[in-house]
């Protein structure tokens, strides 16, 4: 039974408490109770781990990833004054925390980052996770800036080919309350447009691109594969002239490219011969992979 | 894969993959931010294509339908209806182009069209186009629509490149609506038709009347924007929450012309078969 015990120590039954630890993480952003781990998965005396498949490690062999430990972060946020912007500021925390595991372990890069989140809802919160593989790269120096990259190991590979790095997320998000319900058009018999509720929408629209453009401008070059989650709602209230609430909020992967430079693959047309559904026939997995976030 | 390509592939990474790999920051992007909603195939692709992402572009509008009623038992299109759903997508469309001529896009690729209700209303509906604006590394004005504006089209990042290296540009994302009303059956015809197996002749013409309508519509847009066809047609048939015999049929496809410099049609690239032996 030695070793079973060895599993599950002794060390941390005691670790039910009630409040937070006070020194929960280091001054970087790493909690402390990793620290070990990582040091040892960095110095090989652990076994290296990685969520990538057995292709995708082939890939990665191939093209000198050095695969080291599958690293996460969590930052669970209580929504004060908004939950959509709440959102961004969520997902930027975790995102600080991630790149300060990976740089821990001396990475190049974190990559097969998947942002998740537990399905609890509690009390106006919710949390914000991302898990992903760091990864060294040979020949290069560990990276004082671990790029993060929302993509799997196989879109990792094409992209830096193309000399393309997928170096991050980006996060715009607003929202914004109508004075008053605007025009509703009700009453009317015949086709009308509602101007004052499209630009009043369209205005939220247009701040959180921005937002994802400047949080993009920070990192990279240039938005892909983004998701967008928008809401408007009416609020029924004697007091307060149903107003109305527009939500907006944009996610994407963030990569850095000089503009124009030639894709030096070359496309070749296949038709697969198969009757099943195939990656050859579809994309639309890539687009799926935030789905669950929010 | 030959030996050397798959030892070596570090030292033939571009400098700026392995600078910003050690966490040096290339001279930053102050001025064009692109934004998408490319995959990475797609973006790969559209690349290949001699094309840059952009900005992403999107129009909308939001729309209060107005209320009109088919008779009992008459097979009529409502063009009320009609002209509001097409009203209000060509609002929605031409704000996503002006958007996408304003970053001075020579194209729109990947575009959606969605309509959803708002929860409070249920004659409002809002209309949102979304699409993914492209310029041309050097052939600028070549790939424009005929009124020299972007073009528009719903193909995704893999379908435009294919089709431009089979020869043929998008011009414009098309679209045909109709609104139509389906005749209710009366009570006398019914009754005498009980337990037998008919056509129910009216309720058949009717959608083609309506479908025709719509597809003849699409058509007449294709021409006027100098079209030579239309591909990856999609005729939609819906009811947006109206009343029960009340049917919008809806066509929708991307409208193509020969490229300037056409390909002959022996050097369009022949795919190869394969297999995949994957389970």
């Amino acid at each position: 039974m030695g070793w079973l015990t060895s599993l599950f120590g002794s060390s941390n039954t005691s670790n039910t408490t009630r409040s937070p630890t006070p020194d929960f993480f280091d001054a970087d952003g790493v909690p402390n109770m990793v620290h070990q781990r990582l040091a040892d998965s960095k110095s090989g005396t652990l076994p290296w781990v990685s969520t990538l498949t057995a292709p995708e490690m082939a890939l990665a062999r191939s093209h000198g990833l050095r695969m080291l430990a599958p690293i996460a972060a969590t930052c669970w946020m209580h929504y004060g004054f908004s939950w959509t912007e709440g959102h961004a500021q969520g997902w930027r925390t975790a995102i600080k925390r991630l790149q300060a595991e990976a740089v821990a372990l001396g990475a190049n890069a974190v990559i097969d980052v998947r942002m998740v989140t537990v399905d609890l809802y509690l009390e106006n919160s919710m949390d914000y996770s991302l898990v992903g593989t760091a990864v060294r790269i040979e020949g290069l120096s560990p990276s004082t800036e671990p790029v993060i990259s929302t993509v799997p190991a196989l879109e990792f590979m094409q992209l830096l080919e193309a000399g393309i790095i997928p170096v991050g997320l980006a996060v715009g998000a607003r929202f914004e309350w109508s004075n008053g319900p605007l025009d509703t058009g009700g009453g009317w018999w015949g086709n009308q447009p509602l101007l004052q509720t499209t630009a009043f929408w369209e205005r939220i629209r247009r701040h959180a691109h921005a937002d994802l453009r400047a949080d993009a401008a920070r990192q990279g070059s240039g938005v892909l594969a983004q998701l967008q989650f928008s809401q408007l709602i009416r609020l029924e209230s004697e007091s307060r002239n149903n107003p109305l609430l527009g939500r907006h909020i944009v996610m994407g992967t963030v990569v850095d490219c000089p503009r124009g430079v030639a894709v030096p693959h070359e496309v070749e047309f296949v038709l697969d011969l198969s009757d099943k559904r195939d990656n050859l026939r579809s994309t639309s997995e890539h687009h799926n992979a935030y789905s669950d976030g929010i | 894969m030959p030996e050397n390509t798959m030892q070596d592939v570090t030292a033939q990474l571009p400098a700026n993959a392995k600078a910003r790999l050690q966490g040096l920051r290339s001279a930053a992007h102050p001025t064009s931010v692109f934004t998408s909603d490319l995959s990475v195939n797609e973006f790969l692709l559209v690349r290949k294509a001699g094309f840059e992402p952009i900005g992403l572009c999107v129009g909308s509008s939001i729309y209060h339908v107005g209320i009109q009623y088919g008779s009992w038992n008459k097979n009529q299109e409502l063009e009320v209806l009609s002209q509001a759903m097409y009203h209000a997508r060509e609002l929605a469309m031409s704000r996503m182009r002006e958007e996408a001529r304003g970053m001075g896009a020579d194209g729109i690729v990947g575009v959606r069209l969605e309509i959803k209700h708002v929860e409070w209303d249920a004659d409002i509906l809002e209309f949102v186009a979304i699409g993914t604006g492209v310029v041309h590394n050097h052939d600028t004005k070549g790939f424009r629509a005929h009124d020299g504006g972007p073009f528009t089209s719903d193909l995704s990042g893999q379908d435009f490149y294919t089709l431009l290296n089979s020869g043929y540009r998008p011009i414009e994302l098309v679209m045909g609506s109709c609104v139509y009303h389906v005749a209710h059956r009366g009570m006398l015809k019914a009754f005498n038709q009980a337990g037998r197996n008919v056509e129910l002749e009216q309720f058949t013409q009717a959608i083609y009347s309506a479908r025709e309508l719509a597809i003849e519509r699409m058509q007449i847009e294709a021409q006027t924007a100098k079209a030579e066809g239309v591909i990856g047609t999609m005729i939609h048939e819906k009811s947006y929450r109206w009343e029960s015999h009340v049917i919008e049929f809806f066509a929708i496809g991307t409208a193509v012309a020969p490229l300037n410099v056409e390909i002959d049609a022996k050097d369009i690239p022949a795919p190869t078969l394969v297999l995949s032996v994957n389970d």
